[in-house]
């Protein structure tokens, strides 16, 4: 106790106290690397004190020591230097690259390699990457377009939203394709990583084939993304603050709304035609004087409900540590108000402190605890006007924001507050953005701690357990005299409130038990043996009320009565044993291999084991003689080939189970389903053959890799007659395969490496080719929210599936369709649904490219990402088109309807709004973009500035996200979810990025900041 | 080095002692909120848990605020029309648009009747777990008679009715599931369609076996004799079975309500009263108030305005007999977009309330007299006819002439049916049972007969959108299915 006591005080002492020595003096002196260079950020320690510096911008240190103490100097891929002080006070030093440290150690799960010896496909994200992205990003959307074989579809443009991200295509139908998310060795959900603050990541490491990925077993299927967090460093601390502020607005759409005189004229020219829908509307009854009336409103919905965003973040750090000790401290705090007006958006605050202590010689523990409190409130985001992203296109211009009394002046209630216009869709958002508002908070706790014990030179052990605690609180209100309380509430309970609670726990613990030897001169051997144990609890509580005296007091203690309540609980559990084996032969041939057996709660009793292995193998052509001393620095060949699973499916899918409710007030006992007690994991075996090199001195460096995935055992829904009376008409089994394959690029090249000029490029693509090669019986599974994709043997996984439209009849102004012979018809009918093949949601190419120039001390650096190949059905154009949707705004290429015979390149005329508004491909585009993703410009002040500031470092930035983007897409082509509620995240038939049905779109920011580290 | 073997032992244990009982947890994991349908059913109150599952199903499909069967089936028919400044909903069905693909109604009522019957017949599978008497009796009567319901919907939806015309008794019908015949148990069978002959002949089944067995009175929202007995008077009228669809109507002892009462109408709709009704499925507002509320079919309300999705027909309102006391409950004035219009007052909710939250009135007493009078018609005993009609609208008007005879009477007692089940689910069904055609007034959707006029103004008798189609996912999941013609 007093131990962790005293290890827990070193931080404060560290700072607080300063040691004498001796006859002590001011040393000083510059630090530069090989070729002359100023090297900055050199630490540089006084051997067997706690005194320590770091070099400043240009190299230069200043420390005091006494004669005969020795000082060390080391910094990442150089040879660490030690110097005894002398008679002299000018001590410099040049520091020679150590080839041994320049070889990147990666962190590639239950433990670290470094890249020469690693046989595995892992892709790493630095923190130079993140630093550009508003801070408010949640750090899965950081990922896109900067790792090769990571897809990245941002959800949609909410603050703090996450992304989907699927590693190396899609894996899985039913289950989850998300990767594992591990944050220092515990698994986080990947729901709470927009939690982290992405200041605090040292980096990614993402796991890509089966040498790798086979260790997590029964959860590695989808690729592992671990997170390595920040430490200090030993030498004196380092503070670093860093503020930015900045703005984000919506990223205008390429196609016009028509104002109100062009939509009172369409009103008119349908209704003359003999449209009847337009036969109410003003455009057609209105006489002039009312039409001019009208016009004078003109109302740009957008500017009503959205604004431009304000995007605020604050850090600080502080990091550091001693020969035995290291400690890293961050606060940070992030402001998101998103675009939409009215509401408050998305804020975060953070805390973390990692540390590590050399307890004894052989007894090496440390801590990392993160803690972070985020709320948000979700606007509803759904295909009406209850969401804003609707409502901003569906509102008429002819309809101002505030209803208007018969000589034009405002509407004023009781209180005299101008009353907000229903509209003629009868909801009047703006006003129920502030009457219906839900408010969430989550407070996420991530703990670890572990202790590397060194038995022998031969014998280690790393004993660590992990925790991840997420507290959901949820508060929904419909506010007495509110917009949907009047319209479902209680008049004699007016208001209603729901509170929700939910806290998910899930902790890790685990114990790896290494053994490494070296036989001969050159057999290098290790082995580790893995016991594991992961259980997951979720426990949930709500209760609504009804009846609030007062808006302002959201707390259903002063509610007239509760209406609602329950509680439930899910819980999981996983346990695991794994063998790491590892052999190289004087690191030229590598050999590894692991087996795992996970047993699994999620499976019945006869199928609740299972066994993943891999072996992998390398060979660095590089060591040979024959590639010594030519401009090859680094060459070499892997291969590896193994298995894993994906359990990511519901509990107790392998039960027959009753449900409990009510009906008039009494308990209801109801089949939920048809339970499959035969289900067992998803697996999955993945071929990956690589090749790794650096040329011209490691100018140029590059990946290549080509793997082939393919997973089986995908638990399917298979669909069941509806006569069985089963909830969800269909049975979860084992019956489908898909298959994933492509090749990765990534390359990087400092095409100028001068002294003050350094130009660098880089980039990596990957092209991806899926198809499933089988389902049920070999029948097709029709998918999607709304049945336009479909799954068939031998096609691309969700094809899309709809009926294809045929272009105008010039003749008359017909929709004209294929029917399924392939026949022009003028009817449609959803029979006519065929196979588009080769068209799905999916791209074939996806990637990301940068350009950084760094000069003296100002840097610019552009970041673009895009892929290519993939489909999205636009129904919010169908929306903005529809002869339907007459009583709403329209797109302003409404007006090149089918007027006479012979038009061509027309939409239908709206006499046939029967047919023309029909689902069909009409609506599909392609989804190929490239976007500016950011650019950043930054300007580090010269050291001269800051002597006898005592300030080390000041960095100016200015960052610009999605500035511009090439597409040909009818809107903004960066879609996840289509619309939320109508098909969310992890629901079935949900497809990322499928069709666009107005959820929160993207949004354009610009952020200006400055980091000041001393 | 004896200190570090001394602390990894230690540490081992820890972690041995941690690991060790994991298997054990592993196993013994089972859920948590939910039962085990094989055990459950072991008391008589928790097969009444069973039986309430069974009529939350229906709840379910009737009180959609999107497709309840509430008020689909007026939509589908002219007692109303679209209301141009709502929000468009039930469009496809209202202007007979519809196609397997098409969502709400269509693979609602397909798959949540099917959910009914599948917790029936659990009950019906297990009914032996209760010791006999008059406590199983009830709870085997109970589910018999909701199988029979919920078969009975899906087979005057998606099939024809024996009366429809000559040729509906051998056409397609549905598939009538009894766990007593083997039918259920494998989730796999692809069962194909019976005849329309052979589902109502099991649907009266079970309703006869029902009546024998159920209890007299088993509280709100529950099936009872009563209950039985009237939906026997309705589905023998179905199947042209009139002398049988008088002998049920005479079994039904519930009294109609009396409109001359000065508010009990409206009380029945206000749900203050349960005087005439006999099948409801019923919501308790207070701790159900986040469940279905019925009336957004027809309107929402944002004082001032009504939202009408549909409101009442121009010629149907017009028509009325000035001295009809129900004009109370079927409609009200609403403005919307200062538009006035005769908005549909049925469900407007509880008193004091417009949320649109009541309980579904399925089958009341006025029905079973209409049932009885048609069939007494239809056996060619006018005087008889005319005499159980009258009972009706001595309640129902404060003062009528009536007297009438031959074609005039039988347009009396349609008339009276049509009146008195406006907006209640049945329009649609009357219409083709009688094989005849929807015909829709050429007027506007405003109060004064102006404003739009429905699109289709005609279904014709025999037309195959009388026979909702089999919802694809049936069609694409069950190959032996077959869809109804022309679809």
């Amino acid at each position: 106790m007093r131990a962790k006591l005293a290890w827990m005080l070193t931080p404060l002492l560290v700072l607080c106290i300063s040691f004498s020595y001796g006859q002590e003096k001011t040393i000083s002196g510059n630090v530069t690397d090989q070729s002359g260079l100023p090297l900055p950020g050199v630490s540089i320690v006084v051997v067997g004190t706690t005194q320590g510096t770091q070099t400043d911008f240009d190299g230069n240190y200043v420390i005091t020591a006494s004669e005969g103490q020795v000082l060390r100097f080391s910094y990442i891929g150089q040879k660490t230097v030690e110097r005894t002080v002398g008679a002299s006070t000018a001590i410099n030093v040049q520091m020679e690259e150590d080839a041994q440290a320049l070889e990147e150690v990666v962190v590639t799960g239950y433990g670290s390699r470094s890249r020469e010896l690693s046989t595995s496909a892992i892709s790493t994200v630095s923190t130079e990457k993140i630093e550009a992205f508003v801070p408010s990003t949640s750090v899965d959307n950081i990922l896109q377009g900067q790792a090769a074989g990571v897809q990245v579809t941002a959800a949609n443009g909410r603050p703090g939203q996450t992304a989907f991200v699927t590693i190396r295509g899609v894996g899985s139908i039913n289950a989850s394709t998300t990767p594992l998310y591990v944050v220092d060795g515990t698994p986080v959900n990947s729901d709470f990583i927009n939690n982290l603050n992405p200041n605090d990541i040292e980096s990614f490491s993402i796991l890509k084939d089966a040498a790798t990925v086979s260790k997590y077993g029964s959860r590695g299927a989808n690729g592992v993304v671990l997170i390595t967090t920040k430490q200090g460093k030993s030498g004196d601390a380092r503070i670093t603050f860093r503020s930015s502020y900045g703005f984000g607005e919506r990223i205008p759409d390429p196609f016009d709304l028509m104002n109100a005189s062009q939509k009172l004229e369409i009103e008119r020219q349908y209704a003359e035609l003999g449209v009847s829908a337009a036969a109410s509307m003003p455009g057609a009854t209105a006489d002039a004087a009312e039409r001019a009336r009208l016009i004078s409103l003109d109302t740009n919905w957008e500017e009503e409900l959205l604004r431009k965003s304000q995007i605020q973040s604050n850090s600080l750090s502080i990091a550091g540590g001693d020969e035995k000790m290291t400690y890293y401290l961050s606060l940070g705090y992030d402001k998101n108000t998103g675009i939409i007006d009215r509401i408050d958006g998305f804020e975060r605050i953070t805390a973390r402190i990692n540390t590590t202590y050399q307890a004894k010689d052989w007894l090496n523990i440390g801590t990392s605890l993160s803690l972070s409190r985020s709320t948000t409130d979700l606007p509803r985001d759904r295909n009406n006007v209850q969401n804003p992203f609707r409502a901003m296109y569906d509102y008429n211009p002819w309809e101002p924001l505030y209803s208007r009394n018969p000589d034009g002046s405002i509407v004023l209630d009781d209180q005299g507050n101008p009353v907000f216009n229903p509209t003629r869709s009868g909801f009047p958002i703006a006003r129920a953005l502030t009457t219906e508002p839900e408010d969430n908070r989550n407070f996420l706790i991530v703990g670890s701690l572990f202790a590397d014990i060194k038995l022998s030179d031969k014998f280690s052990n790393r004993f660590s357990v992990g925790a991840t605690n997420n507290r959901f609180n949820r508060t929904t209100r419909s506010l007495a005299g509110g917009v949907l309380n009047s319209i479902v509430g209680d008049a004699n309970f007016p208001g209603t409130q729901t509170d929700n609670f939910s806290n998910t726990l899930q902790y890790n613990v685990n114990n790896l038990f290494s053994y490494s030897d070296t036989f001969g001169d050159y057999h290098n051997f290790s082995a580790s043996f893995l016991l594991e144990y992961n259980e997951n609890i979720y426990t949930d509580l709500f209760a609504s009320s009804r009846g609030f005296p007062s808006p302002g007091i959201p707390y259903q203690d002063v509610a007239a009565e509760a209406t609602d309540a329950g509680s439930e609980e899910e819980r999981r559990i996983l346990f695991s044993q794994g063998l790491f084996v590892d052999y190289d032969y004087d690191s030229k041939y590598i050999l590894s291999a692991s087996v795992r057996r996970d047993g699994s709660s999620r499976f019945g009793p006869d199928n609740k084991y299972g066994y993943f292995y891999s072996g992998s193998a390398a060979w660095n052509l590089s060591k040979e003689a024959f590639l010594e001393d030519t401009f090859v620095n680094d060459l070499k060949l892997r291969a590896s080939y193994g298995t894993s699973g994906n359990q990511n499916i519901g509990d107790f899918n392998y039960l027959n189970l009753l449900q409990f409710a009510t009906y008039n007030g009494n308990t209801t006992a109801i089949p939920i389903g048809v339970g499959n007690p035969n289900i067992q994991w998803e697996s999955q075996a993945i071929l990956d053959i690589g090749v790794e090199f650096g040329l011209f001195n490691n100018r140029v460096n590059g990946v290549v890799d080509y793997f082939k995935k393919n997973s089986k055992d995908l638990l399917l829904n298979q669909p069941l007659s509806q006569t069985i009376g089963d909830e969800d008409n269909s049975i979860l089994a084992n019956i489908g395969e898909v298959e994933n394959s492509g090749i990765e690029v990534s390359l990087n090249a400092d095409v100028i490496r001068a002294e003050d000029f350094v130009w660098r490029v880089g980039g990596n693509v990957s092209f991806l080719d899926n198809k499933v090669v089988s389902l049920v019986n070999g029948d097709d599974i029709i998918s999607g929210d709304f049945g336009y994709n479909i799954l068939r043997e031998g096609e691309e996984i969700n094809s899309y599936y709809t009926v294809r439209y045929a272009g105008v009849n010039p003749a008359n102004g017909e929709p004209l369709y294929y029917d399924l012979d392939g026949n022009v018809t003028n009817e449609y009918s959803a029979s006519f649904n065929t196979i588009l093949e080769g068209k799905s949601p999916y791209a074939n190419i996806e990637g990301g490219f940068f350009t950084s120039v760094r000069w003296g001390g100002f840097g610019l650096r552009a970041d673009f990402v895009g892929k290519s190949g993939n489909y999205i059905l636009n129904f919010q154009r169908q929306e903005g088109v529809s002869i339907a949707n007459i009583d709403s705004n329209l797109r302003t290429e409404v007006f090149n309807y089918w007027k006479q015979p012979g038009d061509t390149n027309v939409l239908p005329s709206p006499l046939y709004q029967g047919t023309a508004d029909q689902d069909s491909d009409r609506w599909l585009e392609k989804g190929d973009y490239i976007r500016l993703r950011t650019l950043t410009l930054d300007y580090n002040l010269p050291g001269k500035f800051l002597d006898k500031t005592g300030i080390d470092r000041v960095r100016l930035f200015a960052t610009g996200q999605n500035l511009f983007t090439i597409t040909e897409y009818n809107g903004d082509p960066e879609i996840g979810i289509g619309s939320a509620e109508s098909s969310a995240a992890g629901t079935q038939g949900f497809i990322p990025g499928a069709f666009s049905l107005f959820s929160y779109p993207q949004t354009r920011s610009y952020t200006f900041g400055v980091e000041i580290g001393f | 080095m004896k200190n570090k073997f001394y602390t990894y032992c230690l540490t081992s244990l820890f972690a041995t002692s941690l690991l060790v009982s994991c298997d054990d947890e592993l196993n013994g994991l089972q859920p948590f909120t939910e039962g085990n349908p094989e055990t459950f059913f072991n008391s008589v109150s928790s097969f009444q848990n069973g039986v309430d599952g069974i009529y939350s199903q229906f709840w379910n499909y009737y009180s959609s605020t999107g497709s309840g069967l509430q008020g689909i089936p007026d939509i589908l028919a002219d007692n109303v029309i679209l209301a141009q400044t709502g929000r468009r909903s039930n469009e496809i069905y209202y202007d007979y648009r519809y196609n397997p693909n098409t969502g709400g109604a269509i693979p609602l009522y397909w798959s949540e009747a099917y959910e009914a019957v599948n917790a029936a017949n659990l009950v019906i599978g297990q009914i032996d777990n209760l010791s006999d008497g008059p406590a199983k009796d009830n709870i085997l009567g109970q589910a018999l008679a909701a199988r029979a319901i919920a078969h009975f919907d899906l087979a005057r939806i998606y099939a024809k009715i024996p009366t429809q015309s000559a040729d509906a008794d051998n056409s397609l019908g549905i598939i009538y599931i009894k766990v007593e015949d083997g039918d259920t148990g494998d989730p796999f069978a692809q069962p194909a369609r019976e005849t329309v002959a052979s589902n109502y002949a099991e649907i009266i089944g079970d309703l006869e076996q029902a009546a024998q067995l159920i209890g007299t009175s088993n509280g709100e929202g529950r099936l009872n004799r009563d209950a039985v007995y009237a939906m026997l008077s309705r589905v023998y009228l179905y199947n042209g079975d009139y002398q049988l669809a008088i002998n049920a109507a005479d079994q039904v002892t519930a009294d109609i309500v009396d409109a001359n009462v000065e508010g009990a109408l409206l009380d029945l709709y206000e749900d203050t009263s349960n005087q005439g009704v006999i099948i409801e499925w019923s919501v308790n507002t207070t701790s159900e108030s986040g469940f279905n509320n019925v009336g957004v079919l027809y309107s929402q309300t944002t004082a001032p305005n009504t939202v009408s999705e549909y409101v009442v027909d121009y010629e149907f309102f017009n028509s009325l007999d000035p001295n009809d006391l129900r004009r109370e409950v079927i409609q009200y004035d609403a403005t919307n977009q200062g538009n006035n219009y005769n908005a549909v007052r049925k469900f407007l909710g509880e008193p004091g309330q417009v949320n649109g939250r009541v309980d579904i009135k399925v089958l009341r007493a006025a029905e079973v007299l209409l049932n009885k009078a048609e069939a007494q018609f239809e056996l060619n005993q006018p005087a008889n006819a005319l005499a159980t009609l009258d009972i009706l609208r001595d309640a129902r008007y404060s003062s009528y002439t009536g007297g009438e005879s031959g074609q005039a009477l039988e347009d009396a007692i349609q008339w009276e049916r049509r009146v008195e089940l406006c907006f209640e689910g049945h329009r649609f069904f009357d219409i083709k049972r009688r094989g005849e055609a929807v015909q829709r007034s050429n007027n506007g959707d405003i109060q004064d007969g102006s404003g739009t006029p429905p699109e289709f103004l005609t279904l014709p008798a025999g037309d195959f959108r009388f026979q909702l189609p089999i919802p694809i996912d049936e069609i694409n999941a069950n190959p032996n299915m077959e869809q109804n013609p022309d679809y």
